[in-house]
């Protein structure tokens, strides 16, 4: 007589769930410092001063990360980036 | 010839004055983004990650973000070129042309896909994008002045929404 086993369920830790997506924006020597400024108001809401202080953090450092959550949303702000033709990629974020 | 730039009761951005080259330089926007360059594409269309190993997130983007960011891009080229080909010429030779404030950011997007393209076909350096142009009869130069100009629109229309 044929035995069917209990099957083994791996689940994911909740660490591996939770862990997020960055938005990193990276510098591009052509997209101009006040276009930049004015898309992340745009796209994230961002007051001027915030919208600034990552386009300065772009400009020098050569990248920001603009937003961390969920990989969905995270894609989604990457896409409305690159419609405004700004260097942006998705980066797993580092485990907590 | 000096261009005139004003701002019309309804809000449309209007351009009077405009002499043959600069209009030359507007109508070129569209030809520039689509001469097929592999570089221009790469720009255009960037990866949505910087590893090598998400080669599954790019062959999803590839075929279903990329799609919808072409459209955008050439809604935007299109937008262009219709508002200059309702352009009035004048006796004089200069152009007059609106950009109804519906159309500015397809104006800022084309324009900005322009600087890219021409940045990506000839392969400017940062260092040589922020020299001084002493020599618009030299082609290179020339390129950088057509950059300029397309920023400065960019500008001036940044200004009008900021």
């Amino acid at each position: 007589m044929a035995t069917i086993e209990t099957p083994e369920i791996k689940t994911k830790g909740k660490s591996n769930l939770d862990s997020g997506w960055h938005v990193v924006v990276h510098n591009d020597p052509v997209n101009l410092m006040n276009y930049v400024t004015l898309i992340f108001q745009r796209v994230f809401g961002f007051n001027r001063s915030r919208a600034e202080k990552h386009m300065m953090e772009v400009h020098k450092k050569g990248r920001s990360i603009v937003w961390t959550g969920d990989r969905e949303k995270a894609e989604l702000y990457v896409q409305q980036l690159h419609s405004h033709l700004l260097l942006a990629t998705l980066e797993k974020a580092p485990q907590p | 010839m000096m261009v005139t730039v004003k701002i019309l009761e309804n809000g449309t951005v209007s351009f009077e004055g405009v002499g043959q080259q600069l209009f030359e330089l507007l109508h070129q926007i569209k030809g520039i983004v689509e001469c097929g360059d592999p570089d221009v594409e790469s720009r255009l269309y960037p990866d949505p990650s910087a590893k090598a190993e998400d080669e599954e997130m790019r062959e999803d983007w590839k075929s279903l973000v990329q799609p919808e960011l072409q459209s955008t891009f050439q809604s935007a080229r299109d937008t262009v070129a219709a508002d200059l080909r309702r352009a009035t010429i004048h006796p004089d030779g200069s152009r007059s042309f609106g950009i109804p404030p519906k159309h500015i950011d397809q104006w800022l997007g084309a324009l900005n896909q322009a600087r890219l393209a021409l940045c990506e076909l000839h392969h400017f350096t940062e260092m040589e994008m922020s020299h001084k142009i002493e020599h618009p009869e030299n082609d290179r130069d020339f390129i950088l002045l057509q950059m300029n100009v397309y920023a400065l629109i960019q500008e001036w229309l940044i200004s009008l929404i900021d």
